[in-house]
């Protein structure tokens, strides 16, 4: 739980979601963040997704159910190939930094859920080691996630054990990789040169002060 | 039909087939994205009207179109029901590529899953620029078709060969 | 002619079939499988329905996609921020003004910076005008595909009005890209207001006609009634948004219950619902809400405040790190960005939440035991945009 260093702000509706799912889930609730008047974050262990999702529902009355997703905290590698072929290419950064509410691995899903009682959502993410990229479906507890598992399967290669059918659900059958993941290049930057390298503009306000008077400025 | 096959067809009579056929083009009722929008003002709305032009968008079959016009992005998932299509149509038939996706892959030129360019599958005759042409550009592609058209050899397209207009 | 077991009789119109892509599968167990391809004249785009049937009841309805999946999210991560918002405009392409909209607030929040309140109710009039011009093609639409098809000419002339307006501020009929970080392009020309007035009057005598045209018709209150009907625990357990969920008696409106800083609290105005959840309640309630936003757009007109449209912004924009989710009442139903910021030029990865991706979940489910034609009335009736399906 942090509360923001410059408001001491408490958002207490918010604050009431997270100590509920810790009473319910104990040790299970990992991290949490909230941003106050905003939205909150909380984060499970793998092992009790399930669980979580049957307690957001039944017991926090987090019915509607938004979307489930994944977020590759790889820096991207390739970058945008936006560059002259004889400039020195930039290092890539290797550091995995995660997000809000923590985290450790590279791969996170997360997923939101909504109340239409109490005009709350909640963002739930979960960790998932890189040698085990599995999950427990979420099925049982919303029938929507049907295909929003079935995309984060073909998109990122995460499996969602239970689930009936694990198809690709946008891609041609003959596609290989997991296109979201950051080590899936796009292909095209690479093959083509970036036109604009003919004609290099310097970007606006370019030097130094200007950026730094407008900065001022906008404080 | 002998005299169109060989070439002895007179230019009046080439003339006239050729105006016939450009004045009575039955468009395929499809549309793929946004374009296909664009594309549906200018075949269903009163203020662009295409009939005008003497296109008829009514087939929902391409056993019945002469032309077809590509409106929005081609995904390579979409491709081969594409080219299905247009080996469906009887020929003599003309393809509109409309919209920058289908003339180049337009903004997701470096999409994973989008064909950039449906010419890659199709060949093209016209290509309308824009994201998405209004449809009195496309009006203008469509009254650039019928230019062409209209300068046609019957006898090369009777026989299947690439045609080139100069 | 020799005798010919059935067995022979089915192979070869099964070769036939096959070979002139003729979109049947004739099955010797389970019934026969429809195929409503990718191109068909009933389905909204390039979505592909196949459908289990015994006779003309359906077992099972499976729709397929990714004909028309560009990889968005993809893309979002090599472009910056002013070269996403062009690029999502395309999501949704019938209402593109209303696309831009929650991923420039979501990057606003992450910037902390709030846009002055002309340019958030000059948003919020063209979120609306964006509203009209889809909602309005869904009208005609779904008479279209029920098999009415004068009211889609109807749709497309009076639609016509509204992208004029669009055209007059921001230059383009629809994919305007006019909202910036911070603000608006551009301020609005001289006599726009006036002009969007009388264009609200004739979308209102729009609204009218249809009424009198569709909806009294009792061959389509035949064809819709009782058709598709969707508790709302289910539409709930799906996701469902938007004037589906409303139609099915759920009392949510993300621009009442949800603010996001423009302009709706402002103005009076009704949130529509209907308790039914069948076809006819989602086009009645669509049909209201057109009725609505002509209400909103005229109070936000009349007291538009004066003022700059753009709040003062860095000239590279780069926006620090955090994640945010912002989402908006869409004309499909609740369009969400889920932004995560690492403090570059672009964003790191942006969820987009869609509305009808949700929306079309429910076609399983809802199709179970309807005839061949109640799936058309369905499909129209649920109303997707494919670009919001495949994204």
């Amino acid at each position: 739980m942090e509360e923001t260093p410059e408001a001491p702000e408490v958002d207490e509706a918010r604050q009431a979601v997270i100590d509920k799912l810790t009473e319910e889930l104990g040790e299970a609730v990992v991290g949490s963040h909230i941003r106050p008047g905003d939205d909150v974050w909380v984060r499970v262990t793998a092992e009790s997704w399930r669980t979580a999702g049957l307690v957001v529902r039944d017991h926090l009355s987090f019915r509607a159910f938004e979307y489930l997703s994944a977020i590759d905290w790889l820096p991207n590698p390739y970058g945008k190939n936006e560059d002259a072929p004889t400039d020195p290419r930039p290092e890539p950064n290797t550091d995995i930094v995660t997000g809000y509410a923590g985290g450790d691995t590279r791969f996170q899903v997360i997923a939101r859920v909504q109340s239409y009682t109490s005009k709350l959502g909640l963002n739930l993410k979960v960790d998932l080691p890189d040698d085990d990229l599995s999950l427990a479906t979420w099925l049982p507890v919303y029938a929507g996630v049907n295909w929003h598992e079935r995309e984060v399967h073909e998109m990122f290669g995460i499996t969602f054990t239970g689930h009936p059918y694990l198809q690709n659900l946008y891609l041609p059958g003959e596609f290989e990789g997991h296109p979201l993941r950051k080590d899936f290049p796009l292909l095209a930057r690479f093959v083509k040169p970036w036109p604009g390298i003919v004609d290099v503009e310097p970007m606006p306000a370019s030097d130094d002060e200007a950026e730094a008077e407008t900065e001022e400025a906008a404080e | 039909m002998g005299l169109v096959e060989s070439g002895k067809l007179p230019k009046p009579l080439t003339s006239l087939l050729n105006t016939s056929r450009k004045y009575s083009l039955w468009i395929f009722q499809w549309g793929l994205a946004c374009c296909a929008i664009e594309m549906g003002a200018a075949l269903g709305a009163p203020r662009y009207d295409v009939m005008r032009l003497g296109v008829i968008p009514l087939p929902a079959s391409p056993r019945q179109a002469d032309l077809v016009c590509i409106s929005g992005t081609v995904t390579d998932k979409m491709v081969p029901a594409i080219r299905r299509l247009y080996d469906q149509m009887p020929d003599p038939k003309y393809v509109i590529s409309m919209g920058s996706c289908a003339n180049c892959g337009g903004p997701y030129w470096d999409s994973y899953s989008v064909t950039k360019g449906i010419d890659q599958v199709i060949p093209v005759d016209v290509y309308v620029p824009g994201c998405p042409p209004r449809p009195e550009a496309l009006l203008e592609g469509i009254v650039l078709l019928q230019e062409r058209i209209g300068k046609e050899d019957m006898a090369t397209r009777w026989k299947g060969d690439p045609i080139v207009v100069s | 002619m020799t005798a010919l077991t059935e067995r022979q009789q089915l192979a070869y119109a099964n070769a036939q079939a096959a070979d002139g892509r003729v979109n049947l599968e004739f099955e010797t167990d389970e019934g026969m499988t429809l195929n409503m391809g990718p191109q068909h004249p009933a389905t909204h785009g390039t979505l592909r329905i196949v459908v289990k049937l015994d006779g003309e009841e359906v077992i099972s309805c499976e729709p397929v996609m990714g004909y028309m999946h560009r990889g968005y999210e993809k893309l979002t991560e090599v472009r910056t921020y002013p070269q996403v918002t062009t690029l999502i405009n395309r999501i949704d392409w019938l209402g593109s003004f209303a696309n831009e909209v929650p991923f420039i607030l979501a990057a606003e929040k992450l910037m902390d910076i709030e846009a002055p309140p002309r340019a958030q109710w000059i948003r919020t009039v063209l979120f609306e005008l964006s509203r009209i011009a889809n909602i309005s093609l869904f009208v005609g639409d779904m008479a279209l595909h029920i098999g009415a098809i004068s009211a889609a000419f109807y749709a497309f002339r009076d639609r016509e009005y509204v992208l004029n307006q669009i055209e007059a501020a921001t230059g383009g009929r629809f994919h305007p890209n006019f909202d910036r970080i911070g603000g608006l392009k551009d301020d609005l020309p001289k006599g726009w207001i006036a002009d969007t007035k009388a264009s609200m009057e004739k979308i209102r005598d729009f609204c009218d006609e249809m009424e009198t045209l569709v909806e009294g018709n009792e061959i389509f209150q035949a064809r819709t009634r009782g058709i598709g009907v969707i508790p709302a625990d289910v539409a709930l357990a799906y996701g469902m948004t938007g004037a589906n969920l409303r139609a099915s008696g759920v009392d949510w409106d993300l621009r009442r219950d949800q603010p996001v800083g423009l302009a709706w609290n402002e103005c009076d105005w009704n949130v529509v619902t209907h308790p039914d959840g069948d076809s006819f309640a989602r086009f009645w309630v669509r049909l209201q809400e057109i009725r609505e936003s002509t209400k909103i757009v005229d109070q936000l007109l009349d007291g538009l405040p004066a003022g700059p449209i753009m709040a003062k912004v860095p000239r590279i924009i780069k926006v620090p790190e955090g994640e945010a989710w912002v989402a908006t009442e869409n004309p499909l139903g609740e369009m969400g960005y889920y932004v995560v910021s690492k403090g570059d030029l672009g964003p790191f990865r942006v969820k987009i939440r869609t509305a009808s991706f949700n929306n079309v979940a429910v076609i399983p489910w809802v199709t179970r035991g309807v005839y061949v034609p109640d799936v058309v009335t369905i499909l129209a009736s649920l109303y997707f945009i494919l670009g919001d399906i495949d994204r």
